[in-house]
């Protein structure tokens, strides 16, 4: 404004001049995240190009850091030897089954504080007590609780996973648009068809979101779980590897729970493209 | 079948927001209920068909459902109730479900009602493709299907937009020519009051108590918003309304 | 020396010399500065030769400022030495410790816990349930488990060396690692495993308690090398001096530990002092009256002048190398240091 004043005073003598022009400048944009491909894969190799220069080089000491070729050799050993199919073969069972008994289990207590008063009276302060307690500390009870065999490292992943499914169960349902609810008793619908059709499906995108925190859970749970007895697993290898020093089966080990955690993330959200494709 | 209100107050605790309605819903009439907003119209709705429990007074059934009515009081809500995840035809379907309907009459009755509301083409649709007022014929077709003994209708257009509106209106002015529903129609808006019903009742403000019932005997099919009787009745409304308005609007909210 | 490779301490030497520079340069020059070190040690009476060699000045004496760092593990001391946060540890000739040499960042230079027939060692244990069912002697070990930290771990080497004794098959003894001592104690407790090794004043303590069964004494069948003296190369080479004075002060106080505390004719009164000496460290959450037996309990036989068991240590590392959890390129000499002590 000020300009167009100045522009008009100076040539107060010939005010029909034609007045100052300039376009409007952008000043949208941003903030919005697009899809960048490579990118990602892009600052991986160029970490591990760094990595691997640093490591022959001599500034990353052996004691520090292996080098990523030496722990993709150590990789490779535990290929040949034919011991990572009986590793993962091991880890994937105690995951697959401590977290789907988990999660079920969550569902279910988190779909009755939910639900009900008096189950959410009585459970959620018990939830919010014992969520936090590090599992690992108990593994001395759990051992007597539920043997040294697969019974401790199952029950290790299940309780690691049931808390976080129990809470986002209930904060979805929580959520649930209450019309909705109201338009089922409205059509005179029973209780429970009210909590499969209704409540269930519109408190699903809370409790996936729920399932990614405790599937990376139960991997980070692998490595405490697989602390007891266990003679094959990933979190066993890790916990040799670190007992013994060896940097390079360590780093690859940590690559092979990485990977895992991946390929979970993955199927999550091939998952969430399959039940809430609606949302899109 | 006709709905008949007996004194019937309402309380939430010591909030009195209903105070002696007496009131008919006649068998093939439209009655709208307007009032100024928090005057207790919705509750006076969600009491009339039992999803809330009058503190005093009652809701009486006078006579039968017709024939093969499923769920005799059925609303319409604001905004539409529609599950996003499931296909218009899904949406029907659910409040079929549990009515131990053969696979070929739940088909008959879905189809019926998406012909009726004109939705035929996108039965496989998901309510996010579709518009408002799609939306809200879904809701209607869905409400039709089980065959209601009175349509409970909850400010069904106000979450459209004008023109979607009038469309809306339309719609609903045929459908009652062709089938004589019975509904209560809660509205703020008197341009549809005045369009739809064949009763309009005037609450107060809060608590609400009925102030005017207006009888308009101009059939649903020829009433213009240039008939100089409806202007002259919706500004009888208005003025009605007008004051029962202003004091509402500067109550602080309970 | 790389940024990577300068560690912490070294940094902090540096810097504290830089300001001891220029704050010398408006004082009168101290005589006789004192080396600081720090030594990693365990709250374990096994460790008591440090404790003993402080408190009675054997360390000043060298002109050594010793300082203490606690851990709760032998693990980590290896770790901690290689990393320079400590500068000598008492821990078990572990894999662990000589994957670290293998990468030149440690060595033994010295001996300290043997296990020795006659003397209090390592204890193997049953569990009440396996004792019941027949196991009372080490030679019923054969098809049972036994409760270990960690495969590699200086129970796994133990239990091997016992089988080789005994002729038999490693693998007909199932091994139960549980990363923890806790761990392995509930295990033995509630009857999960049937067996295990242990330090003699846990076991002893749970023999007392009735919760376990002693079946046997380790030292009966093996002597060996259980605990070392570790130090970083780059004190090695850097401060041999320092290296040779420490060993030598720790000397003094294995020498008053095993004239005091394991022999039979030891002097009550000397027994007394280092008792209360070792109170200072050990059982410090116990009255003295009640933490004295424990601490007296857990004594064991130390390397007389820090002496070395070198053909011991091989043979472990032999053992180590042959299962395959240590690198094979590992020598001997990598693995310790022979300068400083003697060996045998």
């Amino acid at each position: 404004m000020a300009d167009v004043t100045n522009h008009v005073d100076k040539n107060g003598a010939n005010p029909v001049a034609a007045p100052h022009e300039r376009p409007v400048y952008f000043r949208g944009g941003g903030f919005r995240t697009e899809p960048r491909r490579f990118v990602g894969l892009a600052v991986f190799a160029i970490l591990l190009i760094i990595w691997e220069v640093g490591s022959r080089t001599g500034v990353i000491s052996e004691l520090v850091l292996p080098a990523p070729s030496q722990a993709f050799a150590a990789f490779m050993e535990l290929v040949n030897s034919g011991n990572l199919q009986k590793h993962v073969g091991a880890s994937l069972q105690r995951l697959t089954i401590g977290f789907s008994a988990g999660s079920l289990l969550g569902l279910v207590v988190g779909t009755a504080i939910g639900l009900s008063s008096y189950a959410r009276a009585g459970l959620s302060p018990l939830v919010s007590a014992i969520f936090p307690i590090p599992k690992i500390a108990l593994l001395p009870l759990f051992i007597i609780w539920f043997g040294i065999g697969e019974g401790s490292k199952v029950a290790t992943i299940l309780f690691g996973c049931f808390f976080p499914t129990v809470i986002a169960t209930y904060g979805g349902i929580d959520s649930v648009d209450r019309t909705l609810i109201r338009m089922g008793q409205s059509f005179g619908l029973s209780r429970w068809e009210i909590v499969r059709k209704i409540v269930l499906p519109a408190a699903l995108p809370a409790i996936l979101s729920g399932m990614r925190i405790s599937a990376s859970i139960a991997i980070i749970l692998l490595v405490a779980a697989e602390m007891i007895g266990a003679e094959y697993g990933i979190g066993a290898y890790v916990l040799l590897a670190g007992n013994l020093m060896s940097t390079d089966q360590l780093i690859a080990g940590v690559a092979i729970l990485s990977m895992l955690g991946l390929i979970v993330s993955w199927l999550i959200t091939r998952a969430e493209k399959a039940f809430l494709g609606w949302r899109n | 079948m006709d709905l008949r209100v007996d004194g019937l107050s309402h309380w939430y605790s010591d909030l009195e927001v209903l105070r002696d309605i007496n009131l008919t819903i006649p068998q093939g009439q439209i009655v709208c209920v307007i009032g100024p907003s928090g005057c207790g119209k919705s509750t006076l709705l969600r009491l009339l068909g039992g999803l809330e429990q009058p503190t005093q007074g009652q809701v009486t059934q006078v006579g039968e459902p017709p024939v093969g009515s499923l769920n005799p009081l059925t609303y319409v809500f604001q905004d539409f109730a529609l599950l996003p995840w499931r296909s218009v035809e899904d949406n029907v379907s659910l409040v079929l479900e549990r009515h131990n309907l053969s696979k070929a009459e739940k088909e008959d009755r879905i189809s019926d009602v998406l012909t009726r509301t004109r939705l035929s083409d996108f039965r496989k649709a998901v309510p996010k493709q579709l518009s408002g007022g799609m939306k809200q014929r879904v809701a209607i077709a869905r409400a039709l299907s089980v065959n209601p003994a009175v349509l409970l209708m909850d400010e069904p257009l106000s979450a459209l937009d004008s023109q979607t509106r009038e469309l809306l209106m339309d719609d609903l002015i045929d459908l009652w020519t062709r089938e004589q529903f019975t509904s209560c129609y809660i509205t703020h808006n008197l341009a549809e009051a005045v369009r739809l019903g064949h009763k309009v009742v005037v609450l107060s403000r809060r608590p609400g108590v009925v102030r005017e019932v207006v009888d308009i005997d101009i059939p649903l099919a020829n009433r213009r918003m240039s008939d100089p009787r409806i202007a002259e009745i919706q500004q009888d409304l208005w003025d009605m309304m007008r004051e029962e308005a202003q004091t509402a609007d500067l109550e602080l909210a309970p | 020396m790389s940024i990577f490779k300068m560690t912490r301490r070294v940094w902090l030497a540096n810097l504290s010399a830089m300001t001891a520079g220029l704050m010398s340069l408006g004082m009168p020059t101290v005589a006789a500065a004192q080396d600081d070190v720090v030594l990693g040690a365990l709250r374990f009476t096994s460790h008591g030769a440090g404790f003993v060699a402080y408190e009675r000045g054997y360390f000043e004496e060298e002109g050594l400022n010793v300082k203490f760092e606690f851990f709760q593990a032998a693990q980590p001391i290896a770790v901690a030495t290689a990393s320079g946060d400590v500068d000598f540890g008492v821990t078990g000739v572990t894999g662990g410790l000589m994957n670290l040499a293998e990468k030149n960042a440690l060595r033994i230079v010295a001996g300290v816990l043997h296990e020795k027939a006659g003397v209090d060692g390592m204890i193997v244990l049953a569990s009440n349930k396996a004792y019941e069912e027949g196991l009372t002697s080490i030679d019923d070990m054969p098809g049972h488990s036994l409760a270990m930290t960690q495969v590699g771990s200086t129970f796994h080497y133990m239990t091997s060396r016992i089988a080789d004794e005994k002729g038999w098959d490693i693998a007909d003894i199932k091994l139960v690692p549980l990363q923890k001592v806790g761990s392995m104690v509930a295990a033995l407790k509630s009857g999960q495993v049937d067996m295990m090794i242990m330090v003699p004043h846990i076991a002893k303590a749970l023999a007392a308690d009735g919760a376990a069964q002693q079946i046997g004494k380790l030292n009966d069948y093996v002597e060996y090398q259980i605990s070392t003296m570790i130090t970083s190369v780059e004190n090695i080479e850097n401060n041999p001096d320092v290296v040779k004075r420490f060993i030598r002060a720790y000397s003094k106080g294995i020498a008053d530990m095993n004239a005091g505390l394991l022999d039979p004719n030891a002097d009550p009164s000397e027994k007394e002092a280092l008792t209360k000496i070792l109170h200072k460290y050990v059982y410090t959450d116990q009255p003295y009256e009640k933490a004295a037996p424990s601490i007296q309990n857990g004594a064991m036989f130390l390397n007389e002048g820090a002496a070395l068991n070198k053909t011991d240590v091989e043979k472990q590392m032999n053992w180590f190398v042959d299962s395959g959890l240590v690198d094979s390129d590992l020598t001997v000499d990598q693995l310790v240091d022979s300068t400083f002590v003697e060996t045998n």
